[in-house]
C-alpha cells in the first residue's frame, strides 16, 4: 500500500500533521496532490512548544515541511477496499515488482549474451 | 512486509509499528505504531500513536523488529539518553 | 511573473472548465485581494494582501507585516512587526498559507491529560 494512496483514502477524515519547525495542526483532509501538500479545513494549530493554539478555517501546507501524519485507524481498511476494487488498475504497480526480479536477472542476461558471443566465435580466435 | 519496524526519526524518536506501505521517497506507513521514550532518569515509557504516514525526509533508520527478541526486553529498566536531532531544521 | 497571473485565477474560475490533474489542489484565486499568513521555511511569518500569484506558489503581497521572533528562538514570536510593503515571497520557502480572516489566537482547546 503507497502512503499517499492512505491519505488520499484519509480525505474527510480528522488528522494530526506535524511540521518540521515542530507545529502540529489538526484538521480534516480536504485535498492532497503526489507531492503531499495539503488542504486541511477547521484548523487547530499548535506552536512547537505546545503552549499557543490558533483555531483558522482552512490551510495550505507544503508537503515538504511536513515530519508526519496521524491518521484515524479506520482509514487504513478503507484503502484496502479501494485498491481490491482498483485492484487490476494497479497491474502495473505489481509488474513493476517483476521488473525489479528482471533487474535482478540482467547479469545473467549478459552473461547468456556473452556465452552466445563466444559460441559464435571461430574456432581458435584465441590463437 | 507487514513485519514489526524500529524507526529512528530525523528529529531522534524511535517509533516502532507494523510496515503497511513505502513509496520511493520512503514515506511510510505504520499502523498500530508506538513511540518508545527513552529517559536517563526513567524506564522507557511507551506511548500509542496508532496509524502513522511518516515522510521520507524524516526517517533516518529503519530496523526489522525481532519481536521474539524485543518481547524479552525490559523496558521498564532501560534507562538511555534521548537521541539528539541528526539534523538542524 | 506572479503579477501577470490574474488570468490563471480566471481559469480556475471557470466553473464549467473541467479541472485538470496537474491544477494545483490550491485556488489562490480565493484569496486575491484578501489579507492572508505566510509561514515560510526558516520560522519567518508574514501577513499581507495578495495581489498576485503562479503556479509555482511564488506570491505578491502587498501591505506586508513581518512578525518579529525570539532572537534566541527563530521558531518563538513576539508581539514586534515590521512593515515590508509590497513583496514577492518565494514560492520554494512557503510553509503554509491559510486566510488571515477567521484565523485567531484561542485558549489550550485540547481536554488535559494530566487532568
Amino acid at each position: 500500500m503507497l502512503p499517499l494512496s492512505l491519505l488520499r483514502t484519509a480525505q474527510n477524515h480528522p488528522m494530526l500533521v506535524e511540521l518540521k519547525n515542530g507545529e502540529t495542526y489538526n484538521g480534516h483532509l480536504v485535498s492532497c496532490d503526489n507531492w503531499m501538500n495539503i488542504n486541511l479545513r477547521d484548523v487547530i494549530c499548535t506552536s512547537r512548544d505546545g503552549d499557543k493554539f490558533w483555531r483558522m478555517p482552512e490551510c495550505y501546507i507544503r508537503g515538504s515541511t511536513i515530519k508526519y501524519l496521524r491518521i484515524p485507524d479506520e482509514v487504513i481498511d478503507m484503502v484496502k477496499e479501494e485498491v481490491s476494487s482498483k485492484g487490476r488498475g494497479r497491474g502495473d504497480i505489481k509488474g513493476r515488482g517483476g521488473a525489479q526480479r528482471g533487474r535482478g536477472g540482467m547479469p545473467g542476461r549478459g552473461k547468456e549474451t556473452l556465452e552466445k558471443l563466444l559460441l559464435r566465435l571461430p574456432v581458435g580466435w584465441m590463437e | 512486509m507487514s513485519g514489526t519496524v524500529s524507526i529512528i526519526t530525523a528529529d531522534g524518536r524511535n517509533i516502532v509499528g507494523t510496515l503497511k506501505g513505502f513509496d520511493q521517497t520512503i514515506n511510510l506507513i505504520l499502523d498500530d505504531s508506538h513511540e518508545r521514550v527513552y529517559s536517563s532518569s526513567q524506564g522507557v515509557e511507551q506511548v500509542v500513536l496508532g496509524l502513522y504516514i511518516i515522510r521520507g525526509d524524516n526517517v533516518a533508520v529503519i530496523g526489522e523488529l525481532d519481536e521474539e527478541l524485543d518481547s524479552r526486553l525490559d523496558l521498564h529498566n532501560i534507562r538511555a539518553e534521548p537521541l539528539n536531532p541528526i539534523i538542524n531544521y | 511573473m506572479p503579477t501577470s497571473t490574474p488570468s490563471q485565477g480566471g481559469d480556475s474560475g471557470g466553473a464549467g472548465k473541467e479541472r485538470r490533474k496537474k491544477e494545483s489542489i490550491l485556488d489562490l484565486s480565493k484569496y486575491l485581494d484578501k489579507a492572508i499568513r505566510v509561514k515560510f521555511s526558516g520560522g519567518r511569518e508574514a501577513t499581507g494582501v495578495l495581489k498576485g500569484y503562479d503556479p509555482l506558489l511564488n506570491l505578491v503581497l502587498d501591505t506586508t507585516i513581518e512578525y518579529l521572533r525570539d532572537p534566541d528562538d527563530p521558531y518563538r514570536l513576539t508581539e514586534d512587526t515590521r512593515p515590508l510593503g509590497l513583496v514577492v515571497c518565494r514560492g520554494t520557502a512557503i510553509v503554509l498559507i491559510c486566510p488571515l480572516d477567521g484565523t485567531e489566537s484561542i485558549p489550550n482547546p485540547f481536554v488535559q491529560q494530566d487532568a
